[in-house]
């Protein structure tokens, strides 16, 4: 986990929750990265930001439409925003007592509990567990764009997993997506087209 | 020829399903083109080995759309590979053969209990009697599995005859067991059956395991031959056997690759009896009449027959006391009178044995008795290998195999029944195989129930006399003799009918048909039935050099050092 706060839970469930933050705060998630939700119990929520939605409020839909619209107000308008950016995220899994479970947390964090990016030691060390269990709940959910933000995943954690050595992990992983998906044509292939634009694979 | 390390005992896959009855698949984990069909192949489930063989090759697809597209093209090459290791597999069919129980490790609890159970010596190995789990691993089979089955070729008595064909390994067959009941070698012309008949009897030779009759049509097996495909020398049998080997050849006027034989055989009148004649119906053309006219012939002169019906002839006429003319003493027309017998059928009968009286082997006065000669080489242990030489229609071939067999199925018949009259006294018999080739002119449907061989494939076994036939149209021979063959040896056969009639009347013929269809032309058989524990596919021994360096190198190694010694002049 870094330090870097990138927000605070507005609302959440066992499965996922959405978090606001400020703008300024904006620069640190992306789209499929890992963030973790320490509890106060001292687990941890881990998951995956699936989208990064920023809604209107009234001043923006006035200023849409008003010409002329100075630089300074622009910028006022996007730091002062009066509705939050809010960022969704899928849980993944949870850590409690040093232990790594590909599981859904028991209970769902609290409303205001900050969230922050997860380090490089954290994820090569999550995503190391067991078996690859928590890639079926990316492929659960079916209303997200499950091809990409798998692709994104892959991505972000076989990077770090070949940074240390582990240059076997992408492989692995995909080898474990396909055997998920090997009953569903249209999704493994949408799933395999997205892994071949990461540039991950010769 | 050596195990290749990169494919013995490597795992291929594991097991998916199957029965009994359907076979077993295997879920292959390697590319397909790592294993064929035919290969030897060990599953291990729950302490028990499970030995078959590979008989079908199946590509299979979780979707089958995954195996219309062609997503190498469209993927980067990793990628697509893992796809294609997920969803793209190959279904290995294993037709189960044996089991045996490989029990507790040495040492470890219930291993005491578990030996002591089974008695010392005991091999264990059964006929497949249940199933392995799921899931079990299935590999080639290793060098010690093959030996386990098949034998060691360490172990005096087991014959080399062939190499399992991925791997290498050697695969003995028990010729001592082989020989206890007829056997057959088949495959269509060029697919080396008579190399593999050299190589089996070379091998029964060396071990000293039977006496063999050999009727070389062809004149392949006595003298040293050339290849007809690589015009390499061909060792023959004579050549490499000088001392247990005894050349025949058919007639005074023999000689085979300009080679004189040891002896002639000839054919005395007397030695021909009605029922060689009536054998040669088909071939000579013969009326339904022929019997009644050679009984009567029988009757009339007895074990002369022949001579007096040679010496007769067709249309003699002399003038009666009353001017007509009536048939000469010495006419067929005569003799018929005379007898009752018609005269018409007796004249035919005449002229068509001209073919038979023309032989010019069949003689008045035998200059030696080589027949009883033949006979005595055999009960002495030795070989005999009959060359026809010129003589080789299938008039020669049918008149000559036949009495020789009626004369050894005589004698052998007296000398067992003396033996087991009186097992002390009398030597046991001398165990002979007859080798017969073309196989089919002699034991088809129509010939089968006359001739001796067919009397011998189904009861001389208990007399010490089985056949060793080899034919290129197995469909051919009577399908009661067929049943009798313990152990067939067939190389590659075009005709279904072939195929079939050499897997009637054994367990898996579906599974094992397509097998023996795509054998390769040359030097590939497949080994089955009685004489050996499971069908096994081989890539045969070649007969070369080697092979003879091999086989004499085993002969001298297996003499008792007082004999070598003894040879090196202490």
């Amino acid at each position: 986990m870094t330090n870097i706060e990138i927000g605070r839970a507005l609302r959440s469930g066992v499965s996922g929750c959405v978090v606001g933050c400020r703008v300024s705060q904006m620069d640190v998630p992306e789209f499929g990265g890992m963030v973790s939700i320490p509890l106060d119990d001292g687990s941890k929520i881990f998951g995956l930001i699936t989208d990064i939605h920023i809604d209107d409020d009234g001043l923006v839909r006035q200023l849409v439409t008003a010409e002329n619209i100075s630089a300074e107000v622009i910028e006022d308008n996007r730091l002062n925003r009066n509705v939050p950016v809010e960022i969704s995220v899928l849980f993944i899994g949870y850590e409690l007592d040093g232990q790594y479970r590909h599981l859904l947390p028991p209970r769902p964090p609290l409303s205001l509990l900050a969230i922050y990016p997860c380090g490089e030691q954290e994820i090569s060390a999550f995503v190391s567990t067991g078996r690859m269990g928590y890639l079926r709940h990316i492929l659960r959910a079916v209303d997200l764009p499950v091809a990409e933000l798998v692709a994104a995943h892959i991505r972000q954690a076989g990077t770090i997993q070949k940074k240390i050595g582990k240059v076997e992990w992408t492989e692995t992983a995909t080898r474990e997506l396909i055997i998920l998906l090997r009953d569903d044509y249209s999704t493994l292939n949408t799933v395999l087209s997205s892994l071949a634009d990461t540039g991950s694979f010769r | 020829m050596t195990e290749n390390p990169q494919s013995a005992g490597r795992n291929i896959g594991y097991i998916v399903g199957g029965g009994l009855r359907e076979n077993l698949r295997i879920r292959l984990t390697v590319d397909p083109q790592e294993v064929q069909e035919g290969a030897f192949i060990v599953v291990e489930s729950a302490g028990w080995f499970f030995y078959g063989l590979v008989t079908d090759l199946a590509l299979g697809a979780t979707d089958p759309r995954f195996a219309d597209e062609q997503s190498e093209k469209r993927l980067p090459a990793e990628l697509a590979r893992l796809l294609h290791g997920q969803t793209l597999y190959t279904t290995l069919e294993m037709l189960p053969a044996l089991m045996m129980e490989t029990g507790p490790e040495p040492g470890s609890p219930g291993y005491d209990e578990w030996a002591n159970f089974h008695q010392e010596g005991e091999s264990g190995i059964l006929p497949i009697k249940t199933i392995p789990s799921h899931h079990a691993a299935a590999r080639l089979a290793r060098a010690s599995d093959v030996a386990q089955i098949f034998g060691s070729p360490d172990k005096p008595g087991n014959f080399v005859l062939g190499f399992t064909r991925e791997q290498g390994l050697p695969v003995c067959v028990d010729l001592k067991k082989m020989i206890q009941r007829s056997a057959g070698i088949f495959g269509a012309t060029g697919s080396g059956k008579s190399f593999l008949t050299r190589i089996v009897l070379a091998g029964l030779i060396q071990q000293d395991l039977a006496s063999t009759l050999i009727f070389d049509m062809h004149n392949e097996y006595g003298w040293d031959d050339t290849a007809s495909d690589t015009n390499e020398k061909v060792h023959g049998l004579r050549s490499k056997f000088s001392t247990k080997v005894r050349m025949v050849g058919l007639g005074r006027d023999n000689t085979v690759r300009g080679q004189s034989p040891d002896l002639y055989l000839e054919i005395g009148e007397e030695d021909i009896t009605p029922e060689d004649i009536e054998l040669l119906s088909r071939t000579l053309n013969l009326r339904e009449t022929t019997p009644t006219t050679l009984e009567a012939l029988q009757q009339s002169y007895g074990r002369e027959w022949f001579h007096q019906f040679r010496a007769m002839k067709v249309g003699v006429m002399i003038e009666g006391e009353d001017g007509k003319k009536i048939p000469a003493p010495e006419s067929v027309a005569f003799w018929a009178n005379e007898t009752g017998v018609n005269v018409a059928a007796a004249e035919g009968l005449r002229s068509k044995l001209n073919r038979v009286f023309d032989l010019p082997y069949v003689v008045t006065n035998k200059m030696e008795n080589t027949l009883q000669d033949i006979i005595t080489n055999l009960a002495q242990g030795k070989h005999v290998v009959l060359s026809f030489g010129k003589h080789e229609n299938d008039l020669d071939y049918l008149l000559v195999t036949n009495i020789l067999t009626r004369r050894i199925r005589e004698t052998w018949e007296t000398k067992v029944n003396a033996y087991r009259s009186n097992p002390g006294t009398t030597p046991e018999p001398r165990q002979l195989v007859v080798v017969v080739e073309e196989a089919h002119k002699l034991l088809n449907r129509e010939m089968a129930s006359q001739t001796t061989f067919s009397t011998i494939a189904r009861e001389l076994r208990k007399y010490y006399v089985t056949l060793l036939v080899i034919d290129q149209r197995p469909s051919q021979i009577y399908d009661e003799v067929m049943s009798q063959l313990g152990t067939r040896i067939s190389g590659w056969l075009g005709d279904e009918d072939d195929i079939h009639a050499v897997l009637s009347g054994l367990a898996g013929r579906d599974a094992l048909r397509g097998m023996l269809a795509h054998l390769q032309p040359k030097e590939e058989v497949l080994m089955l039935g009685w004489g050996v524990p499971m069908p096994i596919l081989l890539r045969t021994r070649r007969y070369d050099d080697t092979f003879w360096k091999e086989l004499k190198g085993d002969l001298e190694g297996k003499k008792s050092p007082e004999e070598q010694l003894k040879k090196l002049g202490f």
